[in-house]
């Protein structure tokens, strides 16, 4: 047994060889570092807690909403609570690590849920999965507690291009989400609206997707591009019609100006006017303006705000202001229409630096130049301001106390025209239409009564008529006697024959005579 | 009480083959040409490394989501007594009791019961050999049975995979899982019951 024993004690040590102790040894360090470094990774991820507070929790659910930023999972919520004030709620979210440098001041959270609109279609991974939070970092401080956005931001996260101001009198039907069009591609939206600070304005941001966005530069026009554009003017019917959506749902277009190079291109946050139609952002601005004012005689019906002013035909300023006078001395009315000319829409040549515009056209209206209302459209009834050369007309200035100086007029073809009618009505009111009247009335009496002598002269005429008719009768009647196969006629034929016969012997004697005149006296010559 | 043991009659009995020969005449079997061990090499050792590595990576195992769920675009992550809680919670209870058996306390008795057995042999404790190796062997026999968790996770990865409206992923933990499984499986087959009975007086 000792032996044995022996042989095994001396074995054993043999077993325990210290070489072999760390091959066996080397898997418990292998699992300690496995699961420490497991462990390690997954507390490294864990980034702050923060609170996120919504007015409503619809669809958000603890352990199962998560914190998304371009669709990258940056952390979950882990409770819900209500709010000390009882009427948001309160979202605790455990964030991962690498989320912390998001979370700043000016940071945003929201929530994401499907939505369908005229717009277009978004979030609808979110109809099968439930809401998500959507962050959008900001700079500044670094911040644990947020007040959640109650509506998605329009701006996409990370857009490229860039935002810009529109000045505009009228929200009209633009909302954050119209889009903005240039030559029909869609090339971005409006962001938010704003009251100017003087409240006169409405301030309209924009954002216009990078590459376009260098197409907006100094001479760049916004116009509103909703709906069906009618317009009737001094020139007749106009419809435009932007693309259908902006129909639909209204819309912002723009173009750029051949005018502007690449140096042009506008920076960030730049304003711009935003035109209510195509055609007002179509017309140049010129930046020398001058300004009169006009009195016209009569009605200025048909004259609007914006009507041309042209000079022989063409339009080289517009009507900027009609206004109603009342002169309390004089009770006089007035009506003076400011125009606005632009003097840089003629092109110049001989040049003389040293002549103002206004002098030119002081010294054009001492050469007759008057302004005139005339009918631009027939039948719109519009009528513009009509500038040309009278030479011979006196310039009439009314000299009423305005700021601009006055362009003389003068009365309008039309109104010419009415005058001189007018004066034809006159004179035929002024006609003695009565006394006419009554003098007919006499004439027409007498030719009455010289009718009826006439009638009574008639009467007596028609037994005369009749007296004739019996002699015509009796006439008949002796005529009935010479009629063919009468004795009487017979009797004449028979005369008629003699008197021929008669004739004849005349003839014989005649013409014996003629040959043998001395019968006469010797008589007969017996043959 | 004297036990008659192989090796107190000088004889050792090959692992592979069974042949008993006389004890170290020569380090082989003759028979078969096996190494001759009168007991399993470095028994406590290995059993204690096995045991140590399945007992660390246990705790990675259940902190960490065995499996993730996804179910119309709702990505759940599950750790093994979160999927127990659900399960017990929406009223399965056997099968909620069943896994926490398998995956829970099987795997944390077995880590127990080889702690104790390896105490036992190393601090010669005198207990009931017998009883003591039959816990050995229920170790032995249970220990595949904590797999079961595991299948069923590979079951479900390749069975639920529809995209967005249903996922299985499995997790980090079921690797650990595994791996704990595994280990203590090793654990188990590395411990050398004999020694309990070595510690017996003779």
């Amino acid at each position: 047994m000792s032996n044995l024993n022996n042989l095994y004690a001396t074995t054993e040590p043999e077993l325990n060889k210290k070489a072999e102790l760390p091959l066996v040894w080397l898997l418990p360090i292998i699992a300690i570092l496995v699961s420490g470094w497991l462990i390690y990774k997954s507390a490294s991820e864990k980034g702050p807690t923060i609170t996120i507070s919504f007015p409503t929790a619809e669809g958000l659910e603890i352990d199962k909403t998560k914190i998304k930023y371009l669709d990258v999972e940056i952390g979950k919520v882990t409770n819900i609570s209500i709010n000390e004030d009882l009427k948001t709620i309160l979202v605790t979210a455990q964030m991962n690590h690498g989320a912390t440098s998001f979370l700043n001041e000016h940071t945003s959270f929201w929530v994401v849920r499907p939505q369908v609109g005229l717009a277009g279609v978004s979030g609808l991974g979110t109809l099968l999965s439930g809401p998500y939070i959507e962050i959008h970092p900001g700079d500044g401080h670094e911040k644990r507690s947020f007040v959640g956005l109650k509506t998605a931001p329009v701006l996409k996260t990370n857009a490229e291009g860039k935002q810009f101001i529109l000045e505009t009198n009228n929200l009209g039907s633009m909302r954050p989400g119209t889009p903005i069009n240039f030559h029909g591609i869609n090339v971005g939206e409006v962001l938010s609206h704003k009251l100017s600070p003087e409240a006169n304005a409405i301030l309209l941001t924009v954002f216009i997707n990078a590459p376009y966005d260098q197409f907006v530069r100094k001479n760049t026009r916004f116009w509103v591009d909703s709906g069906i554009d009618l317009s009737a003017g001094a020139d007749g019917f106009k419809v435009r019609t932007g693309p259908l959506i902006s129909i639909l749902s209204g819309g912002i277009a723009f173009r750029a100006s051949a005018q502007d190079s690449v140096s042009d291109i506008e920076t960030e946050n730049s304003v711009f006017k935003l035109y209510d139609t195509y055609d007002q952002s179509t017309q140049i601005v010129y930046n020398t303006t001058l300004k009169y004012v006009m009195y016209f005689n009569g009605s200025v019906r048909g004259l609007t705000i914006d009507a041309p002013v042209q000079l022989r035909g063409i339009t080289i300023g517009k009507v900027v202001d009609i206004n109603l006078e009342i002169d309390e001395k004089t009770a006089e009315i007035h009506i003076p229409v400011i125009v606005e000319v632009e003097p840089e829409r003629i092109r110049k040549i001989n040049n003389l630096d040293h002549v103002s515009d206004k002098d030119v056209l002081n010294r054009l209206i001492n050469k007759g130049l008057r302004a005139q209302l005339q009918t631009g459209s027939l039948i719109t009834g519009q009528l513009l301001v009509d500038l040309d050369f009278y030479p011979n007309s006196k310039i009439i200035v009314s000299n009423h106390p305005n700021q601009f100086p006055e362009f003389p007029t003068m009365a309008s073809s039309f109104d010419q025209f009415t005058h001189s009618a007018n004066i034809i009505m006159d004179k035929i009111a002024k006609l003695p239409l009565d006394e006419t009247s009554k003098e007919i009335n006499k004439t027409l009496k007498s030719l009455q009564q010289t009718s009826t002598v006439a009638s009574e002269t008639l009467h007596t005429a028609k037994g005369g008529l009749k007296t004739l008719d019996n002699t015509l009768l009796s006439t008949q009647q002796v005529l009935g006697n010479f009629a063919a196969g009468s004795s009487t006629q017979y009797q004449i034929e028979q005369l008629l024959i003699e008197l021929t016969q008669t004739a004849n012997s005349l003839k014989q004697l005649s013409d014996y005579l003629e040959q043998h005149p001395d019968s006469l006296i010797k008589g007969k010559k017996e043959p | 009480m004297t036990i008659k043991t192989a090796r107190g009659q000088g004889l050792v009995r090959c692992h592979d083959c069974g042949q008993l020969s006389k004890i170290y005449l020569q380090p082989y079997c003759p028979l078969c040409g096996g190494h001759l061990q009168a007991r399993k090499t470095l028994s406590l050792h290995k059993t204690l490394a096995f045991s140590l590595s399945g007992l660390i990576l246990y705790i990675p195992a259940n902190i960490f989501p065995i499996m993730t769920i996804t179910n119309f675009g709702k990505s759940e992550p599950h750790t093994i007594i979160g999927g127990i809680m659900v399960l017990l919670n929406s009223g399965m209870v056997p099968i909620g009791l069943l896994v926490l058996i398998a995956s829970i306390l099987v795997p944390l008795l077995k880590l127990i019961g080889l702690a104790l057995l390896m105490l036992c042999v190393y601090r010669q404790w005198q207990v009931n050999a017998r009883l003591w190796t039959i816990i050995y062997r229920i170790i032995c026999f249970v220990g595949r049975w904590s797999m079961l968790d595991i299948f069923m996770i590979s079951i479900l990865v390749s069975l639920v995979n529809l995209g967005g409206i249903a996922q299985v992923v499995a997790g980090t933990a079921a690797s650990a899982f595994a791996a704990v499984v595994v280990l203590t499986i090793f654990a188990a087959k590395s411990f050398d019951p004999r020694l309990l009975w070595d510690n017996q007086p003779q």
